[in-house]
């Protein structure tokens, strides 16, 4: 038997089973609180989520967002650094976009929406790079810096929807809508899914060519597999942790100009929230590969859908979405032990 | 701005700091042995929750400050189960407590709430010193606290004692600076770090507990807004000095009620400029600390014997 089989023979593989058992009795355990039968509710989740015709495309749409935003943080995680700020970037990305409309106005529309995206990257980026550049040039560490942005982007939201960008009637916390032209076509009738699933696989395609072809994509992967080696080669870690982080950010800006000028027409408070940290579960269960990205945003957008649809039909309450990340998030971290090989150890 | 502002002013960031100083204070001993956990965000919010919920049903706060130290207990094995024990990235793990304790605290809550709105929270009621309490600033800021305001920073003291004066404390410091040195002298590196996790994550507890049942008065879905994040940069700030969490989490407090008071003194200026002045304080202060500050040297790696 080589390494890599499932058999339980040292101390750490058998507590990783028992974990594992754990998290599942957990979720079990939780539902039945709830007064609901654990095999029906994982049921109704997957159909919910996956095999109604409307569910599916729920979840399409939410993991345009969760791909784009977990392709940043899979580049960032490459070089060692923890993106956690998804969620801010999203928000400054998405204000900056619908603060250059009124510079779009007469442009013609492809040229017109290829400036907001520009711009919601641009803002994004932006407040990548303050993380960024606070981790390079002060050794700021980027997990609580990102999660700092991210709550100072929600008040910068909040005070622009009801200060310079809000509607011209003044009444809502919120933006005036796009204009026509702005707006993201509807690609499948009947449905929210815009061209955005579009800008989200081309964006996959992007980030894999940049990652295995580039120069600066294996700058990334050296860094984050022998930081030492990188600098010796010529790989500066302080530019390439500022480089992923403003990537990171243009592309989280890039989700949140897709959410407005695909999906909700206009900014408002709380129109994108928890995208950030479910982002690092996607990353994480790609195993970091761009082109897996897509695949498992499916799965966690699913899970989410079908998580509404049963805390609406069941008396589940829906943060159990929360859990089963957490649980999925650890049962991996789990797995990875049983496939350790112990010579490695 | 006059005296009674000032003292209303010092007495609510003493109580706006106990969430933070509790969670810091944790993860103080926490890194010192040289585990991460950026969970606490989430360990805080199922002590926040177990704190209200046991409350109600024992009738007092203590029954349900034992609640959320059980809890937090339970989740800081579980981050040491997986970082200790399994040797698994100590910031993901941690990633996913914060998921874990914003389902399980956000889970129950509505369900404890389908029945219906909750009654009244029996939360921790503010000392009466007698003569101490009516002392004109000093009775207000630092006699007439909730109890547990001074058991934190009782907490605080033994702590600061405790990690450079005892034993344990050694222990402690050295299966975070050199593990292998201390696996050789005989300490069981492991056992004291699932030690510390558990420390830290009931400290993270009481935290939670603190803020939900001392400074407010209920549970609200992701109520602790941060707190745990900034506790981290706390700790780092205070350099892994647990007298110096005190001034730096009070530093915090303060900011807190400072803010909510400065949107009313200047309602001209958009009050979300006052509401993120605590986390920019939190930016300002890794950025300070970072550059001239070691940090507990096997700080998140684990260790395995060869």
């Amino acid at each position: 038997m080589d390494g890599r089989t499932l058999t339980p023979r040292r101390p750490e593989a058998r507590l990783a089973l028992v974990v594992l058992a754990a998290g599942v009795a957990l979720l079990a355990g939780l539902i039945w609180l709830a007064g609901e039968n654990a095999l029906r509710a994982l049921v109704a989740l997957v159909q919910g989520g996956f095999l109604t015709p409307s569910g599916l495309a729920d979840t399409v749409v939410r993991a345009i967002p969760l791909c784009l935003i977990g392709l940043g943080v899979a580049c960032a995680f490459r070089a060692g650094v923890f993106n956690i700020g998804g969620d801010g970037q999203l928000l400054i990305g998405a204000c900056a976009a619908v603060a250059v409309v009124p510079l779009l106005a007469g442009l013609p529309a492809p040229l017109a929406l290829a400036g907001l995206m520009l711009a919601g990257m641009a803002g994004g980026a932006a407040w990548g790079l303050v993380a960024g550049v606070l981790k390079a040039r002060f050794g700021a560490n980027e997990i609580i810096a990102t999660i700092m942005l991210n709550y100072i982007a929600v008040q910068v939201l909040s005070w622009l929807v009801r200060g310079p960008l809000q509607e011209p009637a003044g009444v809502f916390p919120r933006s005036a809508r796009l204009p026509g032209e702005l707006r993201l076509p509807v690609l499948i009738d009947g449905t929210r899914i815009s061209a955005g699933l579009v800008v989200a696989l081309v964006a996959v395609g992007v980030v894999w060519i940049l990652l295995a072809r580039s120069r600066w994509g294996y700058g990334v992967t050296l860094t984050g597999q022998n930081a030492e080696a990188a600098r010796y080669g010529g790989v500066r870690p302080g530019w390439v942790a500022i480089s992923v982080l403003a990537a990171g950010g243009a592309l989280a800006g890039l989700a949140g100009t897709v959410e407005v000028a695909g999906l909700h027409g206009r900014l408002q408070e709380g129109f994108a929230t928890g995208f950030g940290i479910t982002a690092i579960a996607v990353a994480l269960l790609a195993r970091l590969n761009p082109l897996w990205v897509p695949v498992t945003a499916m799965g966690f957008a699913g899970l989410y859908v079908g998580s509404g649809t049963v805390a609406r039909a069941t008396a589940v309450p829906f943060p159990l979405v929360n859990v089963i990340e957490a649980v999925v998030i650890l049962g991996f971290l789990a797995l990875g032990v049983l496939r350790r090989r112990p010579a490695l150890e | 701005m006059d005296w009674i502002v000032i003292t209303g002013l010092l007495a609510s960031g003493v109580r706006f700091a106990m969430p933070i100083l509790f969670a810091a204070l944790g993860e103080t001993v926490g890194q010192r042995a040289g585990v991460l956990n950026v969970g606490l965000e989430g360990i805080m919010l199922v002590g926040a929750f177990l704190a209200v919920v046991v409350a109600m049903q024992t009738g007092t706060p203590w029954g349900g400050l034992a609640a959320a130290i059980a809890g937090g207990t339970a989740m800081g094995l579980l981050h040491g189960v997986f970082c200790v024990r399994l040797k698994v990235d100590q910031i993901v793990a941690g990633i996913a407590l914060i998921l874990l304790g914003l389902g399980l605290s956000g889970f129950g809550y509505r369900l404890v709430t389908a029945g219906g709105a909750p009654g009244q929270v029996p939360g921790f009621q503010r000392l009466n010193l007698g003569p101490l309490s009516d002392l004109p600033f000093l009775g207000p800021v630092l006699f007439s606290h909730p109890a547990p305001v001074y058991l934190g920073l009782a907490c605080a003291v033994a702590l600061a004692w405790g990690l450079s004066r005892t034993g344990i404390g050694l222990g402690i410091r050295a299966v975070g600076e050199n593990p292998k040195a201390a696996d050789a002298a005989g300490i069981d590196v492991d056992r004291v770090r699932m030690a510390a996790c558990a420390f830290g994550g009931a400290m993270a507890g009481v935290g939670g507990a603190f803020l939900s049942t001392a400074q407010l008065a209920g549970f609200v879905e992701n109520m602790v807004s941060g707190r745990g994040f900034i506790a981290i940069a706390c700790v780092v700030f205070a350099r892994w000095n647990p007298l110096g969490a005190v001034a730096v989490a009070l530093a915090f407090g303060i900011a807190e009620a400072a803010q909510i008071r400065l949107q009313t003194l200047y309602p001209g200026v958009p009050y979300q400029a006052f509401v993120l002045l605590p986390y920019v304080l939190a930016l300002v202060g890794l950025v300070s600390a970072a550059r001239t500050v070691h940090l507990p040297s096997a700080l998140a790696r684990p260790y395995r014997k060869d």
